[in-house]
C-alpha cells in the first residue's frame, strides 16, 4: 500500500489530538505538558512538510524550519519558567498550579 | 523584492535592541534598570518617528507590508509600550527583583514582535511576530522571580499560550495545505466563495481564529487573562492589557478582512458569538471581584467584546458597513489603549508603606488622601463605563452604530445591556474612592512623578477627547481605507 | 453677548475650581459671583433682544464631530425659548450665587462649592442653548453630574452621600430612556440637528418602529427621560432626598436648573410632540398625577425644605400637563414665574434655617416672625405667588395652565383640570401651614436656639428682595407676551403648535367660573390652614389620630416603594424600577437583593468556571473550538 498525503495527515492529526489531550487530561506533571506542546508542534511540522511535498512547493518546508526554531526557543523559555515555579513552590504538580482563581 | 529599507522601523528597533542588550550585559552592574529603560523609551520613540515616515508598499518578498493600517496600529503599539514602560519606572525600582535591565529589553522585543504582527503579509511573518511577542510576554509575566504568584502567572500563560499557538499553527498548516500558499495576497486571490463550503478550510479558519482569539483574551479563550493579570507584576499587567491586545486585534482584523475576506459569512458568525460572550462574561464576572487587577482583567475581556462588534460589522456584505465597522474597531482600541494604561497607572500607584496593594478596598477614602489621583481614576472609570462626554462614550457609540447599520441589532442590544451592568462595577470603584471611609491600614503612599505623567497624559486625552476628536478619527479613516476600502 | 452668557459661568467655575487653592476662598467666591453677574448682564439683555427685538440667532462655535453619517456642529441656538431660559437661568443663578456668599460664609471648602455651582449653571446653559440633541445631551449629563457633586457636597454626611448617589442613579434611569430616544431620533431622521429634525417631521409622520409609530415612541422615550430630570411621579424619589445639599443648591436645582430641563425638553421638541397624541396624553396624565400626588404629600411633611421640595414636584406636574394639552407656552411661562418664587421660597427657607441654628423641622419652630421681618415678608410673597393669589406671578401662569387643561376638551385634559384644581387647594393649604408653623404661634424651639434667632446679613437679603420683586411682577408684566395676545409674535415659532392645536386661543374662551376656580381653591386652602393651625391648633393632631392610616399614608409619601409594583405595569418602567432598586440598595448598602442578586448569581456562575486549573482552562478552549467548528459544519451542510 502506497503511503499518500492522507496517511501523513492522519498521523499528524493523531499526534495533534494526543498533544491536546496530554495538556488537559494530564494530572501529574508540568513537564508532561511541555512534551504535549512539543507534540502539537510536531504534528504541525508533519502537516507542513507533507503538504509541501504534495504541493511541490517549498514554502511549507521553510515554514517548518521556522516552527522548529521557535519551538526550541519556546521550550527553553518554558523550562525556565518551570524552574522558577519549582524554586518558589517546591512542586510541579499540575494540580498545585491553582492558587490564582475566581 | 528585497527592499528591506521599507522595514526600517523594525530593523532599527531590532538593532537598537541588540545594542541596548549589550549595553546592559557588559557593565556588570546592578543599577542598569533606569538607564536601559530610558534608552528603550528613546528607541521606541525613534521607531515611532520612523514609522511616521514610512511609505506604502510590500517588502521582504511580500512577507511584510506597510500601509496606513499598519502604521496606525504601530504608532499606537509604540505609544502603549512606551507608556507601559514609563509606568514601570518607579514601580520596578522599589523592588530589587523587578529592577533588572532585562525588563525594558523584553518590552522592546515584544514591541518588535507586535510591529511585525501588524505588518504581516504572510502567515509566516504573522507567526514569527506573534511568537516574538508571546515569548517576551511569558518571561515578563514571570518576571518577579521570587513571587509565587508571578511564577504561577507565567507558567499558566506559557502553557495556555503554547496551546493557542499550537492551534493557530495547525490551522495555518491546513490553510497552506488546502490553498497552497501562505501569502495573504495570494490567499485573497485564491480563496473564492466555493472555498466557503469546504469543511476543511472552515475548520482551519476556526483554528486560526481560536489561536488569535486567545491573544486578545476573547471568550471562550479568555481563561488565562484573569489569573495572569492578577499574578503578574502590575506594570506587566498594564502592558498586557494595552499594546499586545491592540496589536492582536489589528492582526486579527487584517487576517480576517484580507486573506479570509471571502469567508466573512463564516467568521462573522463565530465572532458574533465570541463578541457577545466576551461582553456578557466581562460584565458579570467582574461584579464579585475584590482584586482590582482581576477586575481589570474581566473589564478588558468585556472591552475586547465591544471592539469585536466592529469586526462583526466588518463581515457585512455592504462595503460601507465594512469600513465603518473596521473604523469603529480601530477607534475603540485606540481609546481603550490609553484609557487602560491610565487606569493601570493608578493601580501601579497603589502602595502602602512601600508594598503594592491591589484590593478595591485599598482605594477607600482616596479622594481625601489624594484627590488628584482619585479624579483621574474617576475619569478612567467613567470613561470605561461609557459616560459621555468622555472618550469611552464615543468609542462605544461608534461600535454600536456600526452594529446597527450592519443589521446586528441584537449584538448592539447585548452591548448596551452589558454596558449598564459593567457601569455598576466601575461606579463602585468611584464610590469606594469618594465615599468610603479609609480603612484602618491608612492612606496610600504618595504617587511617584512618572505615574503622574502617565495619568495626566492619558487622563487629559480621555477627558478632553470630545473637544477635538477629528485627528484620531481621520487617522482611523485613513487606516481603514488601506484594508477595507 | 450670546457667547458670554453661556461661558462666563464656566470661566468662573474654572477660576474657582482650579485656582481656588491659590487665590483663597474670598477671591474664589467673588470671582464666580462676578462671572455670574457678567453672565446675567449678557443673558438678560439677550433675552430682551431675542424675544422682544425679534432677533433670533445661531452662534456657531465649532464643528464638533464630523464623521460618516453623523455630523454634529457646536452652536448656540438663541430663539425665544432658549432666550427665556438663558435670561431666567443667568439671573436667578446670579442671585443664588450672591446669596451663597452669605449662606456659605462659614464653610471651609468654598472654592469647591462655588466652582460646582457655576459649573452647574454652565451645564444648564449648554442644555438650553443646544442646537442639536448631542449638545443637549452633553448639558443634560453635565447637569446630572454637577447635581451629584452638589447634593453630595457635604460628603462626610452619610445621608448626603446616599442622596447624591440616589439622585445620580435615578437620573441615569431617565437618561437611559433619553439616550434611546436620541438614538431612535437619529435612526428616524438621520440627523440630530434640531433644524433638520423639525423640518423633516412631516415626512416621517407615518414611520413605524417595531410596529409602533416612530414619532410616538420617540416622544414617549424623551418624556421618560424628562421624567427622570424633572422628578415626575415614579422617578421623583430623588428630589426630596436632594435636600441633603446646601440650601442654595436646592434653590438652584428647583428653580433655575436641572428639574426644569425636562419641561424645556418637551417644549423644545414640541414640533415632534405635536404629532404624537398618545405621548401627549401620557404626559398629561403623568403631569396631573404628579401635581396631585406631590401636593398631598407636601401637606404632612415636617421638614421645611421637603415641603418646598414636594411643592416643586407638584408645580412641575402642572408644567407637564400644560405641555401635555398642547399649551407649551403656558408651561414655559409657569416655569419662568416658578423660577422666581421657588428660588425665593428656598432662599427664604435657607434664611429661616440660618436663623434657627440649622434646624429644619417646622414642628420645632414658631413665633419668630417679629425677629426676622424681612424673611417673613418675602416668604409671604413667595407663598402668595405659589398659591396663585391674584396679581402675584403664580396666579397668571397657574390659571393659564388650568384654563388650557379645561379648554382642551379631552378626557385627560379634564382629569388634569380636576386634579390641578385640587392640587391648587392643597398647595395653598400646605404653604400656609408652613408659614404659620414656622413664624407664628408659641416658640417651640429651646431657649438657646431662640436667643440666637436673627435676621440674615444684607448679602442674603438683597437677592431675596429682588426675587420677591420678581415673584410679584413677572406674571403681570410678561403674561401678555408668553400666553396673551402677543404670543405668536413673542415666540416667533420657537415653540411649534400644529395647525390643529388652538389651545392658546381656546383657553381665553372658557366659562367665567374656570379662571375663578383656582383662586377660590387657593383662598379656601389658606382659610383652612388658618382654621387648623392658627385658631384651633389641636385639630390637626386629632385629625391625624382619627385618620391615622390616611395620615401615615401621606406621611410615608403614599408608600411609594410598595406602590411601584402596582402602578408600573409597563415593562419599560419595570426596568426603571429594577435599576432604581439596584442603584438605591446595591450601590448604597452594597447588599445584594432583588434583581441585583440575579446579577451576582450570574457573576458567581461566570467565575465558577475560573477554577484556577490549567487543565480546565485548556479544556474550555478546546470546547469552544469544537463548538465553533460544529456550528459552522451545521451551517454549511444546511
Amino acid at each position: 500500500m502506497a503511503i499518500t498525503l492522507a496517511h501523513y495527515l492522519i498521523v499528524a492529526a493523531i499526534l495533534f489530538v494526543l498533544g491536546i489531550f496530554g495538556i488537559f487530561l494530564n494530572r501529574k506533571n508540568v513537564i508532561v505538558i511541555l512534551m504535549s506542546v512539543e507534540l502539537i508542534l510536531l504534528a504541525v511540522n508533519l502537516n507542513l512538510v507533507a503538504f509541501s511535498s504534495a504541493l511541490n512547493d517549498l514554502t511549507g518546508q521553510v515554514f517548518a524550519m521556522f516552527v522548529l526554531t521557535v519551538a526550541a526557543a519556546e521550550a527553553a523559555i518554558g523550562l525556565a519558567i518551570v524552574v522558577i515555579y519549582f524554586r518558589n513552590k517546591g512542586s510541579i504538580e499540575v494540580e498545585d498550579i491553582s492558587t490564582l482563581k475566581g | 523584492m528585497m527592499n528591506w529599507t521599507l522595514a526600517l522601523p523594525e530593523a532599527a528597533l531590532a538593532c537598537a535592541g541588540l545594542a541596548i542588550l549589550g549595553a546592559g550585559v557588559l557593565p556588570r552592574r546592578h543599577d542598569m534598570f533606569f538607564p536601559i529603560s530610558m534608552a528603550v523609551i528613546g528607541a521606541l520613540v525613534l521607531a515611532g518617528v520612523l514609522v511616521l515616515g514610512q511609505g506604502d508598499g510590500a517588502a521582504l518578498a511580500g512577507q511584510y507590508v506597510s500601509d496606513a493600517f499598519a502604521r496606525f496600529s504601530k504608532v499606537l503599539v509604540l505609544i502603549g509600550a512606551a507608556l507601559a514602560l514609563t509606568l514601570a519606572l518607579d514601580f520596578n525600582q522599589t523592588d530589587r527583583d523587578l529592577a533588572r535591565f532585562e525588563y525594558p529589553v523584553l518590552i522592546l522585543f515584544a514591541a518588535i514582535g507586535m510591529m511585525l504582527m501588524v505588518s504581516a503579509n504572510d502567515l509566516m511573518t504573522l507567526y514569527l511576530g506573534l511568537e516574538l511577542q508571546s515569548l517576551a510576554a511569558y518571561v515578563l509575566a514571570a518576571f518577579n522571580r521570587d513571587s509565587e504568584r508571578s511564577a504561577e502567572a507565567g507558567l499558566k500563560y506559557f502553557v495556555l499560550g503554547a496551546l493557542a499557538s499550537g492551534l493557530l499553527l495547525y490551522g495555518m498548516s491546513l490553510v497552506y495545505g488546502f490553498v497552497g500558499t501562505t501569502s495573504f495576497d495570494r490567499l485573497a486571490e485564491a480563496l473564492t466563495a466555493e472555498h466557503a463550503a469546504s469543511l476543511g478550510l472552515v475548520t482551519a479558519l476556526v483554528f486560526v481564529l481560536a489561536g488569535l482569539a486567545f491573544k486578545i483574551s476573547a471568550v471562550p479563550f479568555h481563561m488565562w487573562a484573569p489569573d495572569v493579570y492578577e499574578g503578574a507584576p502590575t506594570p506587566v499587567t498594564a502592558f498586557f492589557a494595552s499594546a499586545p491586545k491592540l496589536a492582536a486585534v489589528a492582526l486579527l482584523t487584517r487576517v480576517l478582512t484580507q486573506p479570509f475576506g471571502e469567508l466573512s459569512a463564516q467568521w462573522g458568525q463565530v465572532l458574533w458569538l465570541v463578541s457577545a460572550g466576551s461582553m456578557i462574561l466581562g460584565a458579570f464576572a467582574a461584579i464579585g471581584q475584590r482584586n482590582i487587577k482581576r477586575l481589570m482583567a474581566y473589564s478588558s475581556i468585556g472591552n475586547v467584546g465591544y471592539a469585536l462588534i466592529g469586526l462583526v460589522a466588518a463581515a457585512s456584505a455592504d462595503p460601507a458597513v465594512r469600513s465603518e465597522g473596521v473604523r469603529a474597531l480601530l477607534f475603540y482600541m485606540a481609546i481603550y489603549l490609553l484609557m487602560t494604561i491610565g487606569a493601570f497607572a493608578v493601580l501601579a500607584a497603589m502602595r502602602r508603606r512601600g508594598r503594592p496593594v491591589e484590593e478595591i478596598e485599598d482605594l477607600a477614602g482616596l479622594a481625601r488622601s489624594d484627590i488628584g489621583m482619585a479624579v483621574w481614576m474617576l475619569v478612567f472609570m467613567f470613561a470605561m463605563a461609557g459616560v459621555p462626554p468622555l472618550a469611552g462614550f464615543w468609542s462605544k457609540l461608534f461600535v454600536f452604530r456600526a452594529a446597527i447599520e450592519g443589521g446586528y441589532v441584537w449584538l448592539a442590544v447585548i452591548g448596551v445591556l452589558t454596558s449598564v451592568v459593567a457601569a455598576y462595577y466601575y461606579v463602585r470603584i468611584v464610590r469606594v474612592m469618594f465615599f468610603d471611609a479609609p480603612g484602618a491600614a491608612g492612606a496610600l503612599d504618595a504617587r511617584p512623578a512618572s505615574l503622574t505623567v502617565v495619568m495626566a497624559a492619558t487622563g487629559l486625552f480621555t477627558a478632553l477627547f470630545s473637544v477635538a476628536p477629528g485627528p484620531l478619527l481621520a487617522a482611523a479613516q485613513a487606516a481603514v481605507a488601506a484594508i477595507a476600502g | 453677548m450670546y457667547v458670554g452668557a453661556v461661558f462666563f459661568p464656566l470661566l468662573g467655575a474654572c477660576i474657582s475650581g482650579f485656582l481656588g487653592r491659590w487665590i483663597g476662598p474670598i477671591a474664589a467666591r467673588w470671582s464666580t459671583v462676578v462671572c455670574m453677574a457678567l453672565a446675567a448682564a449678557c443673558g438678560v439683555p439677550a433675552f430682551f433682544d431675542v424675544a422682544f427685538g425679534h432677533n433670533p440667532a445661531t452662534v456657531p462655535i465649532a464643528a464638533w464631530i464630523a464623521t460618516g453619517g453623523l455630523e454634529v456642529s457646536w452652536a448656540l441656538r438663541y430663539d425665544t425659548l432658549s432666550a427665556v431660559m438663558v435670561g431666567m437661568v443667568t439671573f436667578v443663578s446670579f442671585l443664588i450665587h450672591l446669596y451663597s456668599v452669605g449662606y456659605m460664609a462659614h464653610d471651609p471648602t468654598q472654592p469647591r462649592f462655588f466652582a460646582y455651582l457655576s459649573l452647574f449653571t454652565f451645564m444648564m446653559l449648554m442644555l438650553v442653548t443646544a442646537d442639536n440633541l448631542v449638545q443637549l445631551f452633553f448639558g443634560w449629563e453635565g447637569v446630572g453630574l454637577a447635581s451629584y457633586l452638589l447634593i453630595g457636597y457635604w460628603y462626610e454626611r452619610e445621608s448626603a452621600n446616599a442622596a447624591a448617589i440616589k439622585a445620580f442613579v435615578v437620573n441615569r434611569v431617565g437618561d437611559l430612556f433619553f439616550m434611546l430616544g436620541v438614538a431612535l431620533t437619529f435612526w428616524t431622521f438621520g440627523s440630530l440637528e434640531f433644524t433638520a429634525i423639525f423640518g423633516a417631521v412631516d415626512q416621517h409622520l407615518g414611520d413605524r418602529f417595531l410596529g409602533v409609530p416612530a414619532l410616538e415612541l420617540i416622544a414617549v422615550l424623551l418624556f421618560l427621560g424628562a421624567c427622570g430630570k424633572s422628578a415626575q411621579i415614579g422617578l421623583h424619589t430623588w428630589l426630596p432626598d436632594a435636600m441633603e445639599g446646601p440650601t442654595p443648591v436646592s434653590a438652584l436645582i428647583h428653580a433655575a436648573t436641572m428639574v426644569t430641563a425636562g419641561v424645556f425638553l418637551v417644549a423644545r421638541m414640541s414640533p415632534l410632540f405635536e404629532y404624537a397624541p398618545t405621548a401627549l396624553a401620557i404626559v398629561t396624565v403623568v403631569g396631573a398625577a404628579t401635581a396631585f400626588f406631590a401636593a398631598t404629600v407636601g401637606c404632612v411633611q415636617n421638614d421645611i425644605k421637603r415641603v418646598i421640595a414636594y411643592s416643586t414636584c407638584s408645580q412641575l406636574g402642572y408644567m407637564f400637563f400644560a405641555a401635555g394639552v398642547g399649551a407649551y407656552q403656558a408651561a414655559i411661562f409657569h416655569l419662568f414665574t416658578h423660577a422666581f418664587f421657588k428660588a425665593l421660597l428656598f432662599l427664604g427657607a435657607g434664611s429661616v434655617i440660618h436663623a434657627m441654628s440649622d434646624e429644619q423641622d417646622i414642628r420645632k419652630m414658631g413665633g419668630i416672625w417679629t425677629r426676622v421681618p424681612v424673611t417673613y415678608a418675602v416668604m409671604w410673597v413667595g407663598s402668595l405667588a405659589l398659591a396663585g393669589i391674584p396679581i402675584f406671578a403664580g396666579y397668571y401662569s397657574k390659571d393659564a395652565i388650568l384654563e388650557a387643561a379645561f379648554a382642551s376638551h379631552s378626557a385627560t385634559g379634564m382629569l388634569a383640570f380636576l386634579l390641578g384644581l385640587v392640587a391648587a387647594f392643597l398647595t395653598a393649604f400646605y404653604s400656609w401651614r408652613l408659614l404659620i408653623l414656622v413664624f407664628h404661634g408659641a416658640p417651640r424651639a429651646d431657649e438657646h436656639v431662640m436667643a440666637h434667632v436673627h435676621e440674615s446679613p444684607l448679602v442674603m437679603l438683597v437677592p431675596l428682595l429682588l426675587l420677591a420683586a420678581g415673584a410679584v411682577l413677572t406674571g403681570y408684566l410678561f403674561a401678555p407676551f408668553f400666553i396673551g395676545h402677543a404670543w405668536e409674535e413673542f415666540w416667533a415659532g420657537s415653540i411649534h403648535n400644529a395647525p390643529h392645536n388652538h389651545i392658546l386661543h381656546d383657553m381665553h374662551e372658557v366659562p367665567a367660573w374656570v379662571p375663578l376656580a383656582p383662586t377660590v381653591a387657593g383662598f379656601t386652602g389658606i382659610a383652612l390652614a388658618y382654621v387648623l393651625y392658627m385658631f384651633a391648633p389641636g385639630v390637626p393632631e386629632r385629625l391625624a389620630a382619627t385618620f391615622r392610616g390616611f395620615y401615615l399614608f401621606l406621611l410615608n409619601k403614599w408608600y411609594f416603594d410598595e406602590l411601584y409594583d402596582a402602578i408600573f405595569v409597563r415593562p419599560a418602567l419595570a426596568i426603571a424600577r429594577i435599576a432604581f432598586r439596584v442603584g438605591d440598595q446595591r450601590i448604597i448598602d452594597g447588599v445584594p437583593n432583588g434583581a441585583a442578586a440575579l446579577a451576582v448569581d450570574a457573576a458567581r456562575g461566570a467565575v465558577r468556571i475560573q477554577t484556577g486549573r490549567v487543565a480546565s482552562y485548556a479544556f474550555t478552549m478546546i470546547i469552544g473550538l469544537v463548538l465553533f467548528v460544529s456550528l459552522l459544519y451545521l451551517g454549511t451542510t444546511r
